[in-house]
């Protein structure tokens, strides 16, 4: 599903921000992505989402090298992505049904054709009460459960997470957890950037460890 | 829960509100533009329509001639010519009211002032007036047909050079607009782009963002476009029904509002042309610059 090989970043002459990254995943695999803070996770993932081209190595991402995809093909293969990001990113004027939406109204969707799918989502994740309200009315674990439904909402097959439990108290952070992992007993690949040690102990799950460039599996 | 989706994009964006706000006054000079130039037009079709239905001829005063029956052989002639609905000579004290403007009053009485003959034309059917002109001097050799063309030439003239000249000033209204259609698309991308982050990492293609930008666009363009047709057509209503005077300008202004016949059909239409542009430059100016700026996003 994910291959990296060789990966290298850096900002012009600068120092290397990835030397030399090589990692793998499969379908179905939950996995933590761990690392200090400025060890290269967000960029990584930046890399992974088609945000960010690398200074060298290759990524192949279903099966397609994605550092040398054309613009136009990009958003076909980001639709197989599902993001969830540290601060959320919800459309602050749209409400709570609407964000969770939008990755299917990108897809040309119709309201009616969607209605029901996204009403059971946010039960699902608890936000059924809040459909209608707006992101700034909301808690910091409600905004991310709505940012795990949006990215969730179009079925990916693979979830890539950048410090999702960052901006949220330790008990958030096993509810989101626990979707997570419920999200991936029900088929979802994941790939969780992360520096909660205690919630990567918890989850019992892979963690390959990101220090001075390099993929290490813990 | 609501029954519509959201916007994508907040109506209230602030380039937006700029963008509406100079658009107006580009849409405003245009509609004044515009207005000015079927005025001119309408003015000069009129004076042209009294130059063409009205001719001079005139009978010099000439040593060894008498004036009184060289103007009545040329009214005799013109009397038999085709074309020519009536013909009257002017009296002196006319004659002399016509050259004060260019000679002043203080002694005109003492100047051998021609004798001038009021010619008027049909306009369907004018008489051959090259012909006219021949007869003429064959006839009275001291008389002179004056057909004012010369002064409907330059009329044309003027009034082509000021059309030409509008024309040039709203092409230069319609490029303005599009250079700041195109700069609002990069403030509004930039003001937005959390959004356009988000519609990126959902899978949005540039078309389905650019169509969702360039929905406001549209409004801020017919918006604009609308506001600068009210404020324009307020200042010919200024002109025309609330100013001191009653002079040409204010008559030429009133014309505007006049219930649609023939050209003034026309008037209205390109009035109504100027939002419809408008909205029309801020749709393809935003379309083209969103798609390269998209282009250049990852």
């Amino acid at each position: 599903m994910l291959n990296v090989k060789h990966l290298g970043l850096n900002y012009g002459s600068g120092p290397d921000i990835l030397k030399d990254v090589n990692l793998s995943l499969q379908p179905g695999e939950m996995c933590f992505l761990a690392g200090p803070s400025g060890s290269g996770k967000s960029s990584l993932l930046r890399i992974l989402l088609m945000a960010q081209k690398p200074t060298r190595g290759s990524v192949s991402l279903f099966g397609r090298d994605v550092t040398a995809i054309a613009h136009t093909e990009k958003p076909l293969l980001r639709r197989k992505l599902g993001v969830v990001f540290q601060d959320f990113r919800l459309i602050e004027h749209l409400s709570v049904f609407d964000n969770v939406a939008l990755p299917l109204r990108v897809k040309g969707l119709k309201r009616r054709d969607y209605l029901g799918d996204v009403k059971d989502l946010l039960d699902w994740v608890g936000l059924g009460e809040r459909m209608d309200a707006l992101p700034e009315t909301l808690s910091g674990g409600e905004k991310q459960r709505a940012a795990i439904a949006r990215a969730v909402i179009s079925k990916p097959d693979l979830v890539l997470a950048d410090e999702p439990t960052g901006n949220v108290d330790s008990v958030m952070a096993k509810r989101l957890l626990h979707l997570f992992m419920e999200l991936n007993r029900g088929g979802t690949t994941l790939l969780i950037a992360s520096h909660d040690e205690e919630l990567m102990r918890q989850s019992k799950k892979r963690v390959l460890r990101l220090g001075d460039g390099l993929v290490r599996a813990a | 829960m609501k029954e519509r989706e959201g916007a994508v994009f907040p109506k209230s964006a602030q380039p937006l509100k700029t963008l509406t706000a100079v658009m107006a006054v580009m849409c405003f000079l245009a509609v004044l533009a515009v207005g000015a130039l079927i005025m001119i037009n309408r003015a000069v079709d009129q004076w042209s329509r009294g130059l063409a239905s009205e001719v001079t001829v005139q009978v010099k005063l000439a040593s060894g001639r008498d004036a009184d029956a060289d103007v009545a052989a040329a009214l005799a002639l013109l009397g038999v010519t085709p074309g020519v609905v009536s013909a009257e000579a002017m009296s002196r004290a006319e004659a002399e009211k016509l050259l004060e403007p260019w000679l002043g009053s203080n002694g005109l009485d003492k100047l051998p002032v021609p004798a001038l003959i009021r010619v008027t034309v049909s306009q369907e059917a004018p008489p051959d007036f090259e012909a006219l002109s021949v007869a003429l001097k064959q006839k009275v050799p001291v008389a002179q047909l004056d057909t004012h063309r010369r002064w409907e030439a330059e009329l044309r003239r003027m009034a082509g050079t000021l059309s030409r000249l509008s024309a040039l000033v709203l092409t230069m209204v319609a490029g303005s607009a599009a250079l700041i259609v195109a700069s609002a698309s990069r403030a509004v991308l930039a003001s937005q782009s959390s959004i356009v982050e988000a519609l990126i990492m959902a899978g949005a293609e540039d078309r389905f963002i650019a169509d969702a930008v360039g929905r406001r666009f549209i409004w801020a363009g017919l918006g604009a476009g609308v506001l600068g047709l009210v404020a324009g057509l307020a200042v010919f209503a200024l002109l025309g029904f609330f100013s001191s005077g009653n002079d040409g300008v204010a008559q030429a202004a009133r014309g505007l509002f006049h219930v649609p016949k023939g050209d003034a059909r026309l008037a209205l239409i390109s009035f109504a042309a100027i939002p419809v542009a408008a909205t029309v430059i801020a749709l393809l100016a935003s379309r083209l610059a969103l798609g390269r700026l998209l282009r250049g996003l990852s």
